[in-house]
C-alpha cells in the first residue's frame, strides 16, 4: 500500500516524501489580546465592566464559573472595553469571543 | 485439626483464590475479549509451570463501607516470579474481576514486594495492568499505594528492565506507573489510557470523543507516543514481549544476551538508495540488510516515524539501532523524534547495548509550530542523550548529514566510538542548493541569467562539498566503506574497539 508522496522543501532543496497529519496543522498565530475569549466553556457569573469603561492590565472583565471555580477573566492590556459579547448567565463555549478591547 | 483436615482445608481456601473474582466476572472479562490475570501470566507470557506466586492469601484490612465484609481474592491482583524462555522475571497481573482490579493498599503492597524483589534479584519487571484505578472506598490509602509504586517505578528505572503491557483501564493517577517504566505495551479495543475519561471531558468541556479516540491503543501508539508497541491480540503482544526480553539482560550490571550470528537474507549491495537525493526510500529496509537474519524488532513504530529506533542482533549480539527515514517527512529530525530517539538511546546506554546510529538527514523540521512546539528543547535531548551514552557508538552516514542534524546523529564530535561514511555520503553544512543561494546570492541576483548561474555553483558546491572527503581529511569519520560493506565492518569495529559501557550509571527518566 504506498501512499502518494508529499513534497517538503529544507534550505531550498525539495523532498519528495510522505508527511504525516500531524505535522500538517496550520499554524494558528499568537492570540490577540485586544480579543478575549473563553480558556474554557463554563457560564458568565458576573460581569465587571460596561462598555466604554477604560481598563489596565490585570484589570478583572468577568467571572467565569467552570470547574467549580469562578476564574477571573482580566484584561491583558491597556484599553477601553469596545464591546461586551456576554452577558451574565450566558454559557460560553471554549474560545468564544467575551470581550473586544480597544488599545488606546 | 488433623493433618489431613487441615490439607482439606487449604484446599478449600486455594480453590476459593484462584478464582478470583468469581464465574460472573470471569464471564464478564471474557465476553470483552480479555483473558484473566491468571491465563494472561500462566499461558501466555510465562513458560509452562514456572510460576511462582506470592501472597495469594493476602487481605486487605478496611472496615468502612461494608468493606469489612468483602473478601477480595488475592486483593485484585496476582504477584510473583517466573520464567520467560527461561530467563527469571518478576510479574505482576492486575485481576479485573476483581473489585475491578482497583487498587487498595493490599494491593499495592504485593506489588512493591514484587518490585523490590526485582530489584533485590537484579531481574525484569513485567506489570499488567487492568483496573478501574483506585479502590475509593480506601480513600488515601490507595493514593499510598500509587505513591510507592511511582517511587520504586523510579528506583528501579536502569537498574532492571521494566515493561507495561496495558490489558484494560488505565485511567487517572495509575497511567503514571507504566508511563515511567521503559517500554508500554497495548493491544487494539482492550487497552484505554487516560488521566480524564471521556464522561469527564463532557462534563467540563463539552468536547465529545470517544475512549478509543481518546486514549485507545493507536491513539498512544501513534499520537501520544505513551506506548512503545502495538498488537491486535493479547497474544500476539505477549509475543513481543518475549521479543523484547531476548534482547535485554536481566539487568544493568549484566551483558545483553548472544546469541548463534545469521547472515541477513539479502545482504546489501552497492546500489541501496536511490541516485537522487530528493528521492524517498524506506530505510528499514537497508537496517533489514545489515542486521542478523535480517530481523530488526522496531520500538515506537508509528510514532515519531521520520526517526526509527528498535533493537537487532549483529554477529550475534544485541544493538539497538537509530536511523533517519527518508521515507517520512525526509528523516528531519524535530520535537517528536528529538524525545523519541533520546529516550531509546538513554535505554540502551543504562543495559549495556552498543548503538549504531544510521544518518541521512537534511536537517530540523522549520515551522512555527515547531519552534514552539519547544524544538530547541526537545532537540538538545538527542545531543544529551548521545553525549551520555558510554557504550559502543557506531555511526554509519549514508547520505545527507546536513548541519545540526550531522552533529547531533552520533558524530565523532559526540563521543562516537567510529563513523563510517559510504561514497554517497554528504557531510556538509547544508545542502548545495541552499548553500550556494547563500554564499552566492549577490552574484546570482546580478547575473544575466540567475537560474543557470545558480545551477551552475549549485554544481560547483556539490561537487566540492557534497561528498564524505572533507569530513575524511579531518578525520571526523574514520572510513569511507561500500555500502555492501557495512555488516562486516561493523562486526569488526563491535569486536576490536571499546566493548561495553564506561560511563556513571543513570535512570531512564521518560523524555
Amino acid at each position: 500500500m504506498e501512499k502518494k508522496l508529499d513534497k517538503l522543501t529544507i534550505d531550498d532543496t525539495e523532498y519528495s516524501t510522505e508527511i504525516p497529519e500531524y505535522s500538517r496543522k496550520p499554524y494558528e498565530g499568537v492570540p490577540d489580546p485586544s480579543e478575549v475569549r473563553a480558556f474554557i466553556p463554563g457560564t458568565i457569573v458576573d460581569v465587571k465592566v460596561s462598555e466604554g469603561d477604560s481598563v489596565q492590565p490585570g484589570d478583572v472583565l468577568l467571572l467565569l464559573d467552570a470547574m467549580k471555580m469562578h476564574n477571573e477573566i482580566c484584561s491583558t492590556i491597556q484599553g477601553r472595553v469596545k464591546q461586551l459579547h456576554v452577558k451574565m448567565d450566558d454559557t460560553v463555549q471554549k474560545n468564544q469571543l467575551m470581550v473586544s478591547i480597544s488599545s488606546d | 485439626m488433623s493433618i489431613k483436615k487441615s490439607v482439606n482445608d487449604f484446599l478449600t481456601r486455594l480453590s476459593s483464590k484462584l478464582k478470583g473474582g468469581g464465574d460472573k466476572a470471569i464471564e464478564k472479562q471474557k465476553k470483552k475479549g480479555k483473558h484473566t490475570a491468571r491465563e494472561r501470566v500462566e499461558n501466555l507470557l510465562l513458560d509452562k509451570d514456572s510460576f511462582l506466586e506470592t501472597d495469594l492469601f493476602v487481605e486487605h484490612s478496611m472496615k468502612d463501607f461494608g468493606m469489612d465484609r468483602k473478601e477480595l481474592a488475592g486483593d485484585g491482583v496476582i504477584t510473583g516470579y517466573g520464567k520467560v524462555q527461561n530467563r527469571p522475571v518478576a510479574v505482576f497481573a492486575q485481576d479485573f474481576t476483581v473489585a475491578g482490579g482497583s487498587l487498595g493498599r493490599a494491593h499495592a503492597m504485593k506489588i512493591v514486594k514484587v518490585m523490590d524483589c526485582a530489584a533485590d534479584a537484579g531481574i525484569p519487571l513485567i506489570g499488567i495492568n487492568d483496573s478501574g484505578g483506585a479502590r475509593i472506598q480506601e480513600g488515601v490509602e490507595s493514593l499510598c499505594g500509587y505513591g510507592e509504586l511511582f517511587y520504586r517505578n523510579t528506583r528501579l528505572s536502569g537498574d532492571v528492565p521494566q515493561i507495561s503491557v496495558i490489558l484494560g483501564p488505565c485511567a487517572g493517577g495509575a497511567v503514571y506507573s507504566p508511563a515511567l517504566t521503559d517500554f508500554v505495551f497495548v493491544v487494539d479495543k482492550i487497552s484505554h489510557m487516560f488521566i480524564t475519561g471521556p464522561q469527564v471531558i463532557k462534563t467540563v468541556l463539552g468536547e465529545e470523543v470517544t475512549q478509543e479516540e481518546l486514549g485507545g491503543a493507536m491513539t498512544h501508539a501513534s499520537i501520544t507516543g505513551n506506548a512503545h508497541f502495538y498488537a491486535n491480540s493479547e497474544a500476539e503482544a505477549f509475543n513481543s514481549v518475549k521479543k523484547l526480553l531476548s534482547f535485554l539482560p536481566a539487568n544493568s550490571k549484566e551483558i545483553p544476551p548472544v546469541r548463534k550470528p545469521i547472515p541477513p537474507d539479502r545482504p546489501l549491495g552497492d546500489d541501496v538508495i536511490p541516485d537522487n537525493r530528493r528521492q524517498a526510500y524506506s530505510v528499514k529496509e537497508i537496517i533489514r540488510g545489515i542486521v542478523d537474519a535480517s530481523d530488526f524488532f522496531e520500538v515506537h513504530e508509528h510514532y515519531a516515524r521520520n526517526i526509527v529506533v528498535g533493537f537487532a542482533r549483529l554477529a550475534g549480539r544485541p544493538i539497538g539501532i537509530i536511523a533517519n527515514q527518508p521515507r517520512v517527512l525526509a528523516g528531519v529530525l524535530d520535537v517528536n523524534a528529538s524525545d523519541k530517539a533520546a529516550r531509546f538511546i538513554r535505554f540502551c546506554d543504562c543495559f549495556n547495548i552498543p548503538l549504531l546510529t544510521m544518518v541521512d538527514t537534511p536537517g530540523y523540521l522549520p515551522g512555527t509550530d515547531q519552534e514552539h512546539a519547544g524544538v530547541i528543547r526537545h532537540g538538545a535531548k538527542i545531543l544529551f542523550a548521545y553525549s551520555e551514552a558510554s557504550v559502543p557508538k557506531m555511526t554509519v552516514i549514508m547520505r545527507k548529514a546536513y548541519g545540526g542534524a550531522y552533529i547531533a546523529m552520533c558524530s565523532r564530535h559526540l563521543g562516537a566510538t567510529f563513523v563510517a561514511s559510504w561514497p554517497s555520503g554528504e557531510i556538509a553544512v547544508m545542502g548545495p542548493e541552499g548553500a550556494a543561494n547563500i554564499i552566492f546570492r549577490r552574484e546570482i541576483a546580478a547575473a544575466d541569467d540567475p537560474d543557470a548561474y545558480r545551477q551552475e555553483k549549485v554544481d560547483e558546491y556539490e561537487e566540492k562539498f557534497a561528498n564524505p572527503y572533507v569530513a575524511a581529511k579531518k578525520g571526523y569519520i574514520d572510513t569511507i566503506i561500500k555500502s555492501s560493506e557495512t555488516r562486516d565492518t561493523l562486526i569488526k569495529v563491535l569486536s576490536m574497539t571499546k566493548q561495553f559501557r564506561t560511563g556513571r550509571p543513570h535512570r531512564n527518566i521518560p523524555l
